[in-house]
């Protein structure tokens, strides 16, 4: 039997420690005391100017602690509030209940039509990108995954921030002259920020050369989206001046979880299938005239399809990496829709 | 005050049911006084396990209360039937797991409540074979995603 009032909670599976009871109304007595904080708090400021009034508190820019106080009080008010009624909702209220209103929720038709998610398959994610881009040779043009392109812009900001605090503090470390112990610091604690700086602007250009000396690689799909069991038809463009120890694409499902630690959020992905459905070794790409190639492919029977949850995911992908001489690899991920095999003529839609 | 018992029961003995197939089955609450129970709650939902947060999505939710029951009596014997869904599929993955079940949970006067849960298998998608770890990925296992001066 759960203790009625323990410190500090653990996961036991499925169950927690502690009273689910008394950890509501601990909740509930944290946002009835902060919303009584604030409400008190207010009156009381309000009602010192109201008894003396200054009128140079209401004029901005002159009584800017006045109306900053008005602000964090109100904000308690609000937080405390809502939090409360929040509270109060829960309490008794089964997480069933809670996960069937949010459910009924989204079967609202506008919050539906944004959430992009299949009617007729829950937890599929939408294939709206991939298929709103007719392909030349195939009818669907994949896009790429944008993940590569958010890693350069947030690399390259990091860049620009890491090196303009080292320029700024070098510059410092020049105009102060070494007579005293803090000087002498300041001069070695500059070195390890300098050092950083260069290697992440060396990182960055390495980064960039990659994306950019690669010509673009296109793939293109029969048909979107994808069954299990059945087989599809590829087509796989590379275009640059490229020289190519080996070139593959692959068929790859990946697992991804999502999960709390302390403060942290972590995300783990895991690999769980991958087959090579084309691959080619020791060859040429001549700027005049790409690299093409028609391959098919099949979602092995009994695979899962794609998932997508708030925290875990089941993805599938197109694949297509090198090995050249100018660069040691460079992988290129088209993510894909994999639907359940099914008999009951549902539509997709 | 004895613990209240729960029974439920599926109608396929097997409990592996496909994409559009109808589940059926019936619970009742042993072992509590009539009086005793505020409201009685049954769901067919999936949620995860593993590594991630969980997740959960409810398939069928059904909250009755006594005005709802015969007598007012929530303990008898009560059937659910539901369609169940197209996805997503029962996965025994490395860490990512989704699970089935039907659960019915009771709630008693003071607070209480107490639940049971029966879990079924939807589809037949089989546990992966083999995982591969990120450095596995690309034609050659060798070296970070790096350029060769």
């Amino acid at each position: 039997m759960a203790r009625l009032f323990r410190l500090w909670g653990k996961k036991r599976g499925h169950r927690r420690t502690g009273s689910k009871l008394v950890g509501s109304l601990g909740e509930a007595v944290f946002f009835a005391v902060l919303l009584i904080l604030g409400v008190v708090s207010l009156t009381s400021l309000i009602t010192t100017y109201v008894l003396r009034p200054q009128p140079e508190v209401l004029v901005l820019g002159s009584g800017y602690g006045f109306w900053l106080l008005v602000l964090v009080f109100a904000s308690f008010i609000a937080i405390g509030a809502g939090g409360l009624i929040l509270s109060v909702f829960q309490v008794g209220t089964s997480e069933e209940r809670r996960s069937a209103l949010a459910r009924r929720a989204t079967s609202i038709e506008l919050i539906s039509e944004a959430l992009h998610e299949p009617k007729d398959f829950p937890a599929i994610p939408s294939d709206v990108n991939q298929t709103n881009s007719p392909g030349i040779q195939l009818k669907y043009r994949l896009p790429m995954s944008q993940m590569s392109v958010w890693t350069l812009i947030a690399m390259s900001i990091f860049c620009v921030l890491w090196a303009l605090i080292a320029v700024m503090l070098t510059v410092v470390v020049l105009k102060t002259p070494l007579t005293d112990l803090s000087s002498y610091a300041l001069a070695a604690f500059a070195i390890p920020v300098v050092a950083i700086a260069v290697w992440s602007m060396n990182h960055l250009r390495k980064q960039l050369r990659i994306q950019t000396g690669i010509g673009p690689t296109s793939v293109e799909i029969s048909e979107h989206p994808l069954t299990v069991s059945k087989e599809y038809e590829v087509f796989v463009s590379q275009a640059g001046r490229l020289y190519l120890n080996q070139f593959e694409v692959a068929l790859v499902c990946e697992e991804e979880a999502t999960y709390s630690q302390g403060t942290d959020v972590r995300t783990e992905q895991r690999i769980v299938f991958q087959e090579t459905i084309f691959l080619e070794k020791d060859f040429s790409i001549d700027p005049s005239i790409e690299f093409n190639h028609r391959c098919s492919l099949r979602i092995p029977d009994h695979m899962m399809h794609s998932f997508q949850g708030a925290n875990n995911g089941v993805s599938w992908h197109i694949r297509v990496s090198a090995r050249g001489q100018a660069w040691r690899r460079f992988d290129r991920q088209f993510p894909i829709v994999v639907y359940p095999q099914f008999d009951s003529g549902v539509s997709h839609d | 005050m004895i613990e209240p018992l729960i029974s439920l029961m599926l109608f396929e003995p097997g409990r592996v049911f496909r994409a559009g197939d109808e589940l059926n089955c019936e619970f009742q609450i042993d072992a509590v006084e009539k009086s005793e129970l505020t409201g009685v709650e049954a769901s067919v939902l999936w949620y995860t396990e593993g590594k991630g947060d969980e997740d959960r999505g409810i398939h069928y939710f059904e909250r009755r209360t006594p005005a709802d029951a015969v007598g007012q009596d929530l303990r008898q014997l009560h059937q659910i039937k539901t369609t169940l869904p197209n996805s997503p599929l029962t996965y025994d993955g490395y860490i990512v797991k989704i699970r089935w079940c039907v659960r019915v949970r009771a709630f008693f006067r003071r607070g209480k409540e107490v639940f049971f849960e029966r879990p079924f298998q939807l589809g037949d998608v089989l546990k992966p074979k083999s995982q591969f770890s990120k450095s596995d990925v690309g034609p050659e296992t060798e070296g970070p995603l790096d350029a060769e001066e």
